[in-house]
């Protein structure tokens, strides 16, 4: 399978130190009241997105995210089980995962297909699986956005991501443009539903010449691995490749099960 | 592209399974139970459909509920079917081991460390990994439109032969916040559902489990398209006249390639809340003659919210194999002159139909199947 970027956005917490919902009032006149961090996190990677790229109103979106909304979970706990209060309308709406692609699709007046999606793992390729699925059939085109937030106090994140506790969490926000088409696209993305075995994967990396990176799951794969963590992280990796004009050949992992995605740079 | 069809399916509802529902049904012997919410007020006392006699406590009691509607449909597939049977789940359930994660940091009493990823999506991931399933599973929180998209997701992965198979699960099991959240929105009836009528005062909550097999393998059901959007005029209603569930039935009609004179009968989402109805019926009418057969199928489950899609299904295609159209409980006088759900059960075994979904967020989802004459 394979589908080209058209264009791109990205944010990561620990390069770009801004305020998200200050950068949303002023710089994209978007109304935050009654979103959260989560959803504030997600407006600002598709108003970036639009600062690139015309958004026709029926491209189809899909967002993923590892955890999904875990601060308003944390906050409606607190003031419900904590302190025996009522949950507000507004905090039980925001509880909701397609709250937050509503808000997405409204800050750029999208009105077509809307999924908000996970899987346990693989789920950045799976969503990539989905999208491919769903343009070939509607032959439209699509964005996938795929957010993580990071969470205070960090061992809540640690004790549902297996990840090693070495890496730091960092909040990321990640859109591609993404297309059937090759015309003006940066690059292609090739991805598919096999599982790779560890056996094929070091047979496979014999014939690669570009960058390779892993997955930090990948614990038995002795290859350059990033220092932090957020679910959606290949994500981000394929947009500062793109940047790049470079290719990347990412591998995800789950309890020795492996897929790959294969970034090529169209713009070298 | 090929043909997608309903294999197998069965539910779990408050009426229990999916023979006992249909009965039920059928004998108008409705089960209602009750639950306290919570609201500024303080305590009050909801209807509630509710399973009963199951234990659901536990994420690994809800994860047993559903092992055993997945091996119902998945029995006749074998080794190697099964490996190119994805499993897509649709509901609005939080990650509960997060939940309790976080419940666990307030009081101080986080658990170990453990090396072990849960998310929403963990239990089709497991079920993917007990049946032997590929590996490809995905859960979608669309709202009330989750499971019913879900089945779109399904039918492009069919169409486009990346799976053979697809079995796609809707579930629903009570939550506090849930039942509290709606009780906040003053969404909940008083003591019954009554879809499109004058006396309607909310919606009823329902727990609920079901699951379909799609594939390209003979069956009388067909699934011949449908269509979803996001598009309202806020985060929780469309229109008073219900242009954007219009735009979507539209559109839904035309990728099946029919209009709306092909349409046998169409199962509303038909919550009972005062918004959701009338724009609706201003939509069916928009749309619709006014001898369009219609009815609602939540009065005798209840909203079932994320699991409405797959499980509403398959009470409605069981409906059609034993010959009939359930009519809409507890309707009395429509909201719209000429517009009336149906209000006695009506004969039917073939047919094209379409079975509306309409969820917060914007979501509003179509879909069309067919059932051969047998």
């Amino acid at each position: 399978m394979k589908l080209y970027v058209k264009s791109f956005s990205s944010y990561k917490s620990d390069i770009d130190k801004l305020d998200v919902k200050k950068e949303l009032k002023q710089t994209y006149k978007q109304d935050t009241r009654r979103k959260d961090a989560f959803i504030h996190l997600a407006m600002l990677g598709i108003v970036k997105l639009k600062d690139k790229i015309d958004i026709n109103p029926m491209d189809e979106l899909y967002m993923t995210s590892g955890v999904g909304n875990i601060d308003i979970l944390q906050r409606v706990d607190e003031y419900v089980n904590g302190q025996g209060q009522c949950i507000k309308p507004f905090d039980f709406i925001n509880i909701l995962g397609n709250t937050t692609s509503y808000y997405v699709a409204h800050a750029v007046g999208l009105k077509g297909k809307n999924i908000f999606q996970t899987s346990e793992y693989f789920t950045f390729i799976h969503s990539l699986i989905s999208i491919y699925s769903s343009i070939s059939t509607s032959k439209k085109e699509a964005i996938l956005g795929s957010i993580d937030l990071s969470h205070e106090p960090k061992e809540i994140l640690q004790r549902v991501l297996d990840v090693p506790t070495k890496y730091e969490l960092l909040s990321s926000v990640n859109y591609q443009y993404l297309s059937l088409e090759s015309s003006d696209a940066l690059a292609s993305l090739e991805f598919d539903i096999k599982i790779y075995s560890h056996d094929e994967i070091k047979t496979l990396l014999k014939n690669i010449t570009c960058d390779v990176i892993t997955s930090p799951r990948c614990i038995n794969l002795e290859l350059q691995k990033e220092t932090y963590f957020f679910e959606n992280l290949p994500s981000y990796l394929i947009n500062k490749y793109i940047e790049d004009n470079s290719d990347l050949l990412y591998i995800d992992c789950f309890k020795n099960k492996y897929k790959i995605l294969k970034l090529t740079s169209m713009k070298k | 592209m090929s043909q997608v069809n309903i294999l197998k399916y069965e539910i779990l509802s408050a009426q229990g399974d999916l023979s006992q529902t249909l009965s039920a049904i059928k004998n108008e012997d409705i089960k209602l139970s009750s639950k306290i919410a919570s609201i500024l007020d303080g305590d009050i006392t909801v209807p509630y459909f509710l399973l009963e006699n199951v234990k659901k406590k536990s994420p690994n009691d809800i994860y047993n509920l559903l092992k055993n509607i997945v091996s119902t449909v998945i029995s006749d597939l074998d080794a190697e079917q099964r490996k190119s049977t994805a499993l897509i789940l649709g509901t609005c359930l939080p990650d509960l081991n997060m939940t309790s994660n976080i419940e666990a940091n307030r009081e101080n009493e986080l658990p170990e460390y453990s090396s072990e990823k849960t998310s929403v999506d963990t239990y089709a991931r497991k079920l993917c990994q007990e049946f032997a399933l590929n590996d490809f599973s995905m859960t979608i929180s669309t709202a009330c439109t989750s499971s019913a998209n879900a089945i779109l997701e399904a039918q492009n992965f069919l169409k486009n032969n990346i799976f053979e198979n697809v079995v796609v699960v809707g579930a629903e099991i009570s939550l506090k916040m849930i039942n509290d959240g709606f009780s906040s929105m003053k969404l909940l009836a008083q003591k019954k559902q009554k879809p499109f009528d004058k006396k309607r005062d909310g919606l009823i909550l329902g727990e609920a489990i079901g699951a379909v097999l799609l594939g390209k393998g003979k069956s009388s059901f067909s699934l011949e398209g449908g269509f979803t959007n996001c598009d309202s005029i806020n985060i929780t209603s469309v229109s008073e006249d219900g242009s954007e569930y219009v735009d979507v039935m539209k559109t839904a009609l035309q990728n099946a390639n029919i209009t709306t004179k092909d349409i046998t009968a169409l199962k509303a989402h038909a919550t009972g809340t005062h918004t959701n109805d009338l724009s609706e019926i201003n939509a069916i009418s928009k749309l619709f003659s006014t001898n369009v057969v219609f009815t609602a199928l939540k009065p005798y489950i209840g909203h079932t919210l994320g699991a409405c899609g797959v499980v509403e299904l398959c009470i409605f295609i069981k409906a059609l194999e034993d010959g009939f159209i359930p009519k809409a409980l507890n309707h009395s006088e429509s909201i719209l002159d000429d517009y009336s759900p149906l209000i006695e059960h009506k004969k039917c075994d073939s047919g094209i139909f379409m079975l509306n979904y309409f969820g917060f967020g914007g979501n509003n989802t179509s879909l069309i199947i067919k059932k051969e004459s047998t």
